[in-house]
């Protein structure tokens, strides 16, 4: 069984999903840091608290929108992108390239936070050429092979 | 329907069309772009005269700025090559 995410871990386990994002900060309801990855420690309180400012200018000025205060944020700017992510107790804000996809990151962010808060693992899956590429393939392996993976092996 | 247009005008015609497009969407990409999602997913999308569009996008350039800078420092340096290479080569 894989261990439970900790709000330690969540800034690298974000960076480690995502390879188009740079770096991440976690923040906890009251916006004190709980996890930074991708910046050196000297510069991780300056990350936070830009990331903090992030949702406290979207808060002022967004409040009132009929889908209720946004929960997500997305800033593409010469060099980069900004995505953050909030629930009622974490806020994940992440760096990333120019060229990353929005609805990926979002979803990467979204995914983390899930797993952060509900245990939820994350689910990988492997691409067919490096599965094949490790293992040789064989008649029998294909003829054990499920028509859908999600359902694993057929009795 | 729009008619091609023949000839080496028309081809000088269309070669300057391709590259003003290019550049439309260069500019395109490189302007800044600020997006809000609400609980359900929906987007919205901030305009440059809209509430907190500029402190926005202020946070969001020194972030990137910040994250750039991290990763300069983290790069280690390699060595010129030229001159100074040269300049090793000669003192040994």
């Amino acid at each position: 069984m894989t261990p439970a995410l900790t709000p330690a871990a969540t800034a690298e386990r974000l960076c480690e999903l995502s390879t188009e994002v740079r770096a991440a900060v976690l923040l906890d309801a009251a916006g004190v840091p709980a996890a930074v990855h991708g910046v050196p420690r000297e510069a991780s309180n300056e990350l936070a608290e830009l990331a903090r400012g992030l949702f406290e200018a979207v808060d002022r000025a967004h409040r009132d929108l009929p889908g209720g205060p946004p929960e997500q944020v997305e800033v593409q700017v010469d060099g980069g992108a900004v995505y953050a992510s909030r629930t009622s107790r974490w806020t994940l804000a992440a760096v990333a390239r120019r060229t990353a996809l929005s609805s990926l990151t979002l979803m990467d962010l979204r995914a983390v936070l899930g797993e952060l808060e509900d245990g939820r693992p994350i689910r990988r899956s492997t691409a067919a050429g490096e599965r094949t590429a490790a293992e040789p393939a064989t008649e029998e392996a294909a003829a054990n092979e499920s028509p859908i993976p999600e359902l694993g092996q057929e009795p | 329907m729009k008619e091609k247009r023949k000839g080496p005008i028309g081809i000088a015609a269309d070669l300057a069309q391709g590259f003003s497009a290019t550049m439309r969407r260069m500019q395109r990409e490189r302007e800044p772009r600020l997006l809000v999602y609400d609980e359900t997913g929906y987007a919205r999308l901030v305009q440059p005269d809209g509430r907190g569009y500029e402190r926005l996008l202020e946070s969001a350039e020194q972030m990137v700025a910040l994250v750039a800078q991290a990763e300069a420092e983290r790069e280690p340096r390699r060595p010129r090559a030229g001159r100074d290479s040269l300049a090793e080569e000669d003192d040994a």
